[in-house]
């Protein structure tokens, strides 16, 4: 692991705690490991919360989260001397019980803990460039994720806008999937919806969505036959430098061939007013 | 047919994002992909330029481009409440041209963090 002017020894200056529902192989790799009972991420995180500023917490309290006090008053005591903290969390946290409000607990934890050292929280990202659709609609609307347009400025609101609620409420009727496949990840009501309404796909390959879409159009790969910018989770962007000339077009000119195809038509916000006129 | 070496080459698979890796490659496909990961190699490795499916496909038949642009455009701006998703394995330029299509249609905008 990498040496630094503050972290001579690497690794060994550097202390990992994995906080899992099961001993993973992750957790070898860790210095501690804390198993947490499941669905209790919220509880654990707001006892933790509450430790932090030493207000009064119950045994029982903190036994029912499957972790012990003293682990838990020994680990706080490590993130107080600690110079730099990351909290780094996954969809664990964020697709169980509790879903965004866990997230948000977490958030708010790392927040507090800057009262004592400096402390950061960074979501773990499974795929290339999701810390940048973060930025961009970021930039573009105010908002990094779960946003709704449908009034002509941008919403935002987690478990409301956000695409499997969407989904297995059977909201949408129609999707545009682009660099994405929850054809084979999403829970099977989101996508019996998504078979359901016209659903268009951008991907380089004919993928689980594709085959359930009404339009798949194949594109070039990023990174690889697309030029572009791509960006690191830790949100330092980098330029993409393709290795292959892709018989596809890339996504961006696809995108924006169709946008300019509905830009064509006349403006919806007078044509087709989303609202019903009795109830405003 | 030309080999050429890409230093410094951007892997995009997943989100560390790492920026050294040299690519040696041909017009076809890419042979060598040095201080990859495992994950990084069979992502550089297993794409081609070939043309292995067709250009677009509409209702599972194989269109042409145009055909499948339009047909996409009239069936996002028929809808009421359509929702714009993904944009994780695809480049800025295209998540900026995504927002602004959702922007010009009032549709739901999200992607993969919200999972």
């Amino acid at each position: 692991m990498q040496k630094s002017k503050f972290l001579p020894r690497g690794r060994k200056d550097r202390t990992v705690v994995m906080v899992d529902i099961r001993e993973t192989k992750s957790a070898k790799a860790a210095d501690h490991f804390l198993q947490v009972r499941p669905g209790k991420d919220f509880e654990l995180l707001t006892i933790m919360r509450a430790m932090i500023k030493d207000q009064e917490i119950s045994e029982a309290e903190v036994a029912a989260t499957g972790v012990s006090m003293e682990v838990l008053r020994d680990l706080i005591d490590q993130m107080k001397k600690a110079k730099f903290g990351v909290m780094f969390f996954g969809m664990g946290l964020s697709m169980t019980r509790g879903k965004h409000m866990n997230a948000a607990a977490l958030l708010t934890f790392a927040a507090e803990m800057n009262a004592f050292t400096k402390f950061v929280a960074m979501p773990m990202r499974g795929h290339g460039n999701v810390t940048g659709a973060d930025v961009i609609m970021r930039w573009q609307t105010g908002y990094p994720f779960g946003i709704s347009l449908n009034r002509g400025y941008p919403r935002y609101n987690p478990g409301e806008f956000s695409t499997v609620d969407v989904l297995v409420r059977g909201d949408t009727d129609c999707a545009f999937i682009i660099g994405a496949d929850p054809g084979a990840t999403m829970p099977k009501p989101a996508i019996d919806h998504l078979a359901k309404v016209p659903t268009i796909v951008l991907d380089p390959h004919v993928t689980h969505t594709s085959r359930l879409s009404r339009v798949h159009i194949t594109t070039a790969p990023a990174g690889i036959a697309a030029p572009g910018t791509g960006y690191r989770m830790d949100e330092v962007p980098m330029p993409l430098k393709p290795a292959l000339n892709s018989p596809y077009p890339s996504d961006e000119e696809v995108v924006r061939r169709i946008k300019e195809a509905i830009a064509e038509k006349p403006d919806w916000m007078t044509n087709q007013p989303q609202m019903i006129e009795s109830q405003v | 047919m030309e080999l050429k070496v890409i230093e410094n080459a951007t892997c995009t698979f997943c989100g560390c994002v790492c920026d050294d890796i040299e690519l040696h490659a041909d017009d076809m496909r890419i042979h060598q992909a040095k201080r990859a990961c495992i994950l990084g190699k069979s992502w550089f490795l297993n794409h081609t330029a070939e043309k292995k499916y067709p250009e677009a496909l509409i209702d599972g038949q194989p269109a042409s481009l145009d055909d499948a642009i339009q047909v996409a455009a009239n069936y996002l701006y028929d809808a009421d409440m359509p929702l714009v998703y993904g944009m994780s394995n695809t480049t800025c330029e295209a998540q900026k041209e995504c927002v602004a299509m959702a922007d010009l249609l009032g549709a739901l905008l999200d992607s993969h963090t919200s999972l």
